[in-house]
């Protein structure tokens, strides 16, 4: 955007005000009210405002009119709009085609991937087509994912038997006939597209990084090469590729579709339980939440009584693990165990670049310590100058003190 | 005058007895070796060279430690000329002569002086390096041999043959000479025997004609057994050298691996090998293996060696870093390495039991020709900027630089780039094979993996086949082995230079003109396989003193210099030990005060960087130099 | 207890060396203790099965089939012959397709179950039924009690695959089988190729629909963590601790305070 011109004349007149009576104007008496400085002071965030319709769903097709004046042509949006206005629930009467969705929905609620699976469907089903969810009863915003209509489908019980639930899709995707059948490509979505795949004899593609009307994408050979098609019947698509849907809220009508109920036949698994992963006992490679000693830490034991009332994952750097204080496996680095997880929490690491190395994938970082120029300190998202021994102990006493709150209440 | 006679025949006669004995053990020894694969060796050329190998080569490895070359030379000459002379006593006109048992007495007087040199390395206190068990009594056997022969002739030259003196001080001799005799089967005196044999019949006789022999043998991939499971897959002379092994603990001191408390202990490894072929081998009584795991499992030329539940764990093979030193200070001429590799070759080809840890590196090798599994073509990337010639498509150079594996590490790299503009500069006509550069596959051999090594090894040399170029310059010595060394047995057979030597060569040419360093304070730390494997010690310090630095030696340098403990896979082997290798070095170099250590090697750069808390600069010769050739300007 | 276990031809990531692919390998080792596995290829080379065969396979079966012919009919023709009792593959191939629906296509045809994403397994006491622990993610599992025969597939969390031994692939044998006939062109969607494009990943928080420029600034971080980045110089022990927690909360990897709802 272009720089603002001066206008002496209007900063003049800025200055001034008119009278009722015609007579010719007076100055302002309180001049600090309107551009005393010469240029106005642009306002970057009221611009960027302005330039959104109201609501701010959407950018204004003409920006340009938008921050021209000397003031907001708009008022500020204000923060809680979307939940103050009740928005509008968009209803879709008789879609001309039906995109289906089959979510993990794990525990009845839908996680960032489904809802990018159901942005992908959004986009795929233009404004005349619908999306339709296959998902369990406790489902909640559905409707604000992206979808019009919604199907009954989900698990009858808690038992563990994709090739009935599989049998049950199926028969539900006969009975709705949708164009197209999206799926996550999680671990259980992208099970249970492929055995819909291999029942129904549709192909699959698999994996889809890019979903539009006029072609869906998918990496194959090694993410050398890159296979183009048109969306087929039964698509999977790909975590964190295709946004999830950002438009007013839909309504996600319940539809009743009558598939076959399927027989009562014993599959062959005989018993299926969850085992939770232990941090205590997990794998670097897998921990989600990874707390880690390095050199400025005098007294292991706090650190080894912290690690659990975290509920974290123990690791160490490099040089703990070859005094033989810290078992080898514990060992985050290049030449330990490069880490792929959500949160890294560093006590007295200094972070060097073989370290570096070994947290690169962490989602999050939080480092304590005594050395403010540590390159562990610039990486972290949340970054402590200070003795790491003493925050730890801090920390053991303030969960101490919130787990003593827990039980009194109790 | 029967005393007398009696005497001049049953001396000499004890002696005769002695080599009687001294051979049926030896016999009984050999049938051992004899369980052992069949070798090539030149009898006869070996036997004409054995005494230029005692006193030249054995000579020099023994000499580092003066006492006890004085000692040796003392009591094993004595020992020697007192034992031949007495035999020769069998013969009536020297029995007769008076002067002739004044010089036998002589003789065994000078054993004596050297029992009492071998006793006082045990007594009051055993040196730490030394075993015990029979060792222990040596001393006794030697003085009873030495006291005893010294009495008896010098009883015969008095003449006073009668009384009963005579037949004690024979006594004596008979009990310390049928005891020496007695112990070369199984006690220190096999040492002389087997070490003699050795000498003859060594695996590597290059080793005696002045040229560093110390290419791995290539191995035959069609053979029924790869690599070495049990004592019978040794060759027999590679047995018999195990035999030779005189338990002095040189290569204990020497073993990186060991200072660093990982569980290797050359010396126990040598006699766990002696122990494992024989069952009636005698305890061990050295230092054990750091971590003191006992040997267990069965014993016998068919017993498997290596296992968790057998002799030697697979942790104390991994642990070596392939450096020779064992190989350089062992007095015996005892091949560790070899050895190692050998055992480590069944390991991995017959049993895919490579540490956990170098599994992806060696599989990456294998499948793309690169241990990290990076695109060949990214080797080059660190001469971002630079104007890096790459040698396909141009007809031929004088140079071939070699990049090797420090090309794809970011602190190396910066050292390349130092190489790169020294050779721009001075108007050297040289280029690097680019993409189409592979591994050497040092990694792989060292480990074990001789399959991936010979596939890579060929490969390379088809590549280089393409192309026409002068000479192969490397900054990585590992290369500079494997390529200069090694893969002759291939059919590659190129002129390979290390950058210190080339850099060298251009100063001295003129092309390069560097200043004086003055006021930098430099210690060298010389790469294993540049100064032991290939005998080049002085180029990098010739290179340094041009520079003009203050230079500094650490109390092991050069061809004894201790290992930074990256060779031999052992990093990526990670066996966990008391200390790092590394940091030991580092606290040696920081002994000489100088503020930086000097490095010609990308495993050295790597390992010596990753020391906490050092105080002295890591820099290679290549970076130091343009440093100083950039200083002028 | 026979184990047949799937060999594709697999792709090295960089080098595009023919190798067997990871999870291959690892079902491999997951197969060897349980009993002897026998590798089963079908493809028109055999140099993959020769590379199973050096990492833990016994014996390994080549059916020769021409390249981009659908494998699934000669495999469930072999199958369907040799009635294994497991029936291993990896959940996905390396450096073909890696639409990882052979698998499936397998289970259908021989009317088998399949158990997918498996990361170890055991006998269980009853004669016949396995003990499959299942990966969920971060190390989370089910385990599984099944009765087979049947198929599963292998997820990346499994043991490591045991080293390649040039001895034991050397030694292995490979017996070559004819396709049976009847077998037709695999009949996939049209599909265009090009090199691959890589592209910009969803950054979490990102705001959904926004403008360029906001999706720009949550791209490069301005309103992820490292613009919410913070730095505490000497705070007290205590404001670091409490600082801390809400951050790791904020994040969602620490629980919230013990609620009193539960007793």
């Amino acid at each position: 955007m272009s720089r603002l011109r001066r206008d002496p004349r209007a900063e003049r007149a800025a200055q001034q005000i008119a009278r009722s009576d015609g007579a010719s104007p007076r100055p302002r008496y309180d001049r600090t009210q309107r551009a005393t400085g010469g240029r106005p002071r642009r306002d970057p965030r009221a611009e960027r405002a302005g330039q959104r319709v109201a609501g701010g769903v959407r950018p204004r097709y003409e920006i340009g009119q938008v921050s021209r004046g000397e003031g907001p042509v708009l008022a500020p949006r204000p923060q809680a709009a979307p939940e103050a206005v009740a928005p509008k629930i968009l209803i879709l009467e008789a879609p001309a085609f039906l995109i289906a969705v089959v979510p993990d929905a794990a525990g009845g609620r839908l996680s960032a991937h489904d809802r990018q699976v159901l942005g992908a469907a959004r986009t795929l089903a233009g404004r005349d087509g619908g999306v339709v969810i296959l998902a369990p009863d406790a489902c909640e915003g559905i409707g604000s994912a992206g979808a019009d209509r919604w199907v009954r489908f989900g698990d009858d019980a808690a038992a563990y038997d994709p090739a009935a639930r599989a049998a049950r899709l199926a028969a539900t995707l006969g009975a709705l006939a949708p164009r197209h059948v999206l799926f996550p490509e999680s671990l259980d979505g992208g099970d249970l597209a492929r055995r819909v795949a291999a029942r129904m004899g549709a192909p699959l593609f698999g994996n889809a990084e890019v979903v539009a009307a006029t072609g869906v994408i998918r990496p194959a050979r090694g993410r050398r090469v890159e296979q183009r098609a048109m969306p087929g019947l039964l698509t999977t698509v790909a975590p964190d590729a295709v946004a999830e849907y950002g438009g007013p809220p839909r309504e996600a009508r319940l539809l009743d579709v009558e598939a076959a109920s399927m027989a009562g036949r014993t599959g062959p698994i005989l018993a299926a339980t969850r085992i939770p992963a232990d941090p205590a006992t997990v794998p670097l490679t897998l921990a989600d939440f990874v707390t880690a000693a390095g050199n400025g830490i005098r007294d292991l034991d706090t650190f080894r009584r912290l690690v659990p009332a975290l509920r974290a994952t123990p690791g160490a750097s490099r040089v703990l693990c070859d005094a033989g204080l810290m078992p080898r496996q514990t060992q985050v680095g290049a030449s330990g165990t490069v880490l792929a997880a959500t949160c890294y929490f560093a006590l007295g690491i200094s972070g060097a670049p073989q370290h570096l190395q070994g947290v690169a994938g962490c989602e999050h970082v939080v480092a304590v310590n005594t050395d403010l120029h540590a390159a562990m300190i610039e990486r972290a998202g949340l970054a402590i100058v200070q003795d790491a021994q003493t925050v730890m102990e801090a920390l053991l006493r303030r969960l101490a003190v919130e787990a003593d709150a827990g039980e009194q209440v109790a | 005058m029967t005393g007398p006679v009696l005497l001049t025949t049953l001396f000499p006669g004890l002696v005769w007895a002695m080599a009687a004995l001294a051979l049926v053990q030896v016999w009984r020894r050999a049938a051992l070796w004899r369980a052992g694969a069949a070798a090539p060796v030149a009898w006869l050329d070996g036997l004409a060279k054995l005494p230029r190998r005692y006193l030249v080569d054995v000579h020099h490895v023994v000499a580092r430690d003066a006492y006890a070359s004085r000692m040796h030379a003392v009591v094993a000459g004595g020992l020697l000329a007192a034992s031949v002379l007495t035999a020769l006593a069998i013969l009536p006109p020297l029995a007769g002569s008076r002067i002739y048992w004044v010089l036998v007495a002589l003789a065994f007087a000078v054993t004596a002086v050297g029992s009492f040199l071998v006793g006082a390395r045990r007594y009051p206190e055993k040196q730490k390096r030394l075993s015990a068990g029979r060792f222990q009594i040596l001393p006794f056997l030697l003085v009873a041999y030495a006291a005893g022969g010294t009495l008896t002739a010098l009883l015969l030259a008095l003449g006073g043959g009668g009384g009963v003196l005579a037949p004690l001080a024979l006594l004596l001799a008979a009990a310390g000479g049928l005891g020496l005799a007695f112990e070369v089967r199984h006690g220190p005196m096999r040492h002389a025997a087997a070490g003699a044999l050795h000498l003859v019949a060594h695996p590597r006789p290059g080793r005696f004609e002045g040229r560093p022999d110390t290419a791995l043998q290539p191995l035959d991939l069609d053979a029924p057994r790869l690599g070495s499971e049990m004592p019978a897959d040794f060759t027999w002379n590679r047995l018999l050298s195990y035999d030779a092994c005189v338990s002095c603990g040189r290569c204990e001191i020497a073993c990186p691996a060991f200072a660093a408390g990982q569980p290797l202990n050359p010396k126990r490894l040598i006699q766990d090998l002696v122990a494992g072929l024989s069952p009636a081998e005698p305890a061990y009584a050295g230092n054990p293996y750091p971590g003191g795991r006992e040997a267990e499992g069965e014993r016998g030329p068919l017993a498997r060696l290596i296992g968790p539940d057998a002799r030697i764990h697979p942790d104390t093979l991994w642990s070596c870093t392939t450096c020779r030193a064992c190989v350089e200070e062992c007095p015996m001429m005892i091949e560790h390495v070899d050895a190692v590799v050998s055992l480590r070759r069944h390991q991995t080809l017959e049993r895919g039991a490579l540490p956990e840890k170098a599994v992806g590196p060696v599989t990456d090798l294998r499948q793309a020709g690169e241990p990290g599994g990076r695109s060949l073509a990214a080797r080059t990337d660190f001469a971002a900027g630079l104007d890096l010639p790459v040698l396909d498509g141009r007809d031929g150079v004088d140079v071939l630089l070699w990049l090797g594996e420090g090309a794809y590490d970011l602190r190396y790299g910066r050292t390349l780039r130092a190489l790169v503009r020294l050779l721009r500069q001075a108007n050297v006509d040289f280029a690097v094979l680019g993409a189409e550069e592979r591994d050497t596959g040092d990694l792989a051999r060292r480990l074990g993996d001789e399959a991936t090594f010979q596939s890579l090894a060929r490969a390379n040399i088809a590549t280089l086949a393409r192309h026409r170029f002068g000479r192969i310059v490397t900054a990585d010595p590992h290369a500079l082995h494997a390529l200069r060394n090694e893969y002759p047995a291939f059919g590659g057979h190129y002129t390979v230079m290390h950058h210190t030597a080339f850099l060298l060569e251009l100063i001295r040419a003129g092309k390069l003109v560097p200043n004086r360093l003055e006021d930098v304070s430099v210690t060298y730390h010389d790469p294993c396989y540049l100064a032991r494997y290939n005998g080049e010690t002085e180029a990098p310090r010739a290179v340094l003193d041009a520079i003009g630095v203050s230079r500094r030696e650490m109390g092991r340098s050069g061809r004894r210099a201790m290992c930074c403990g990256g060779g031999g896979g052992a990093p990526v082997s990670d066996v966990p030990g008391e200390r790092r290798i590394p940091d030991l070095r580092m606290a040696q170099a920081a002994e000489t005060g100088a503020g930086i250590v000097a490095v010609a090697c990308p495993s050295c750069t790597a390992m010596l960087e990753g020391v906490p808390d050092r105080k002295a600069e890591i820099r290679d010769i290549a970076e130091l130099l343009l440093q100083s050739v950039e200083a002028g300007r | 207890m026979k184990i047949a276990v799937l060999v594709s031809t697999g792709r090295h990531p960089v080098s595009g060396a023919t190798v067997l692919s990871r999870l291959e390998a690892q079902a491999i080792r997951l197969a060897a203790g349980l009993g002897e596995p026998l590798g089963l290829h079908a493809g028109p080379e055999q140099a993959v099965l020769r590379e199973a065969l050096g990492q833990g396979l016994v014996r390994g079966e080549h059916i020769v089939v021409p390249d981009g012919v659908d494998p699934v009919p000669a495999l469930a023709a072999r199958l369907a012959a040799t009635k294994p009792d497991l029936i291993l593959a990896g959940r996905r191939g390396q450096g073909g397709d890696e639409t990882g629906l052979v698998p499936y296509a397998l289970a259908e045809t021989l009317d088998l179950p399949l158990i997918p994403d498996v990361v170890a397994m055991a006998s269980d006491d009853e004669a016949g039924t396995l003990r499959l622990d299942q990966s969920l993610g971060r190390g989370a599992l089910r385990r599984v009690l099944v009765r087979g025969p049947l198929v599963v597939t292998i997820h990346p969390d499994a043991p490591a695959p045991f080293a390649y031994a040039y001895g034991q692939a050397r030694r292995g044998t490979i017996v070559p089988l004819d396709a049976a006939p009847g077998t037709v062109e695999g009949t996939g969607p049209t599909v265009e190729e090009r090199p691959y494009r890589r592209r910009p990943k969803l950054v979490k928080g990102a705001p959904t629909g926004g403008s360029a420029a906001e999706r720009l600034k949550a791209a490069t971080g301005e309103a992820g963590t490292a613009a919410s980045g913070r730095l505490l110089v000497d705070p007290d022990p205590d404001e670091a601790a409490r600082e801390i927690l809400a951050h790791l909360r904020q994040i969602g990897v620490l629980a919230p305070p013990t609620r009193p709802s539960i007793p």
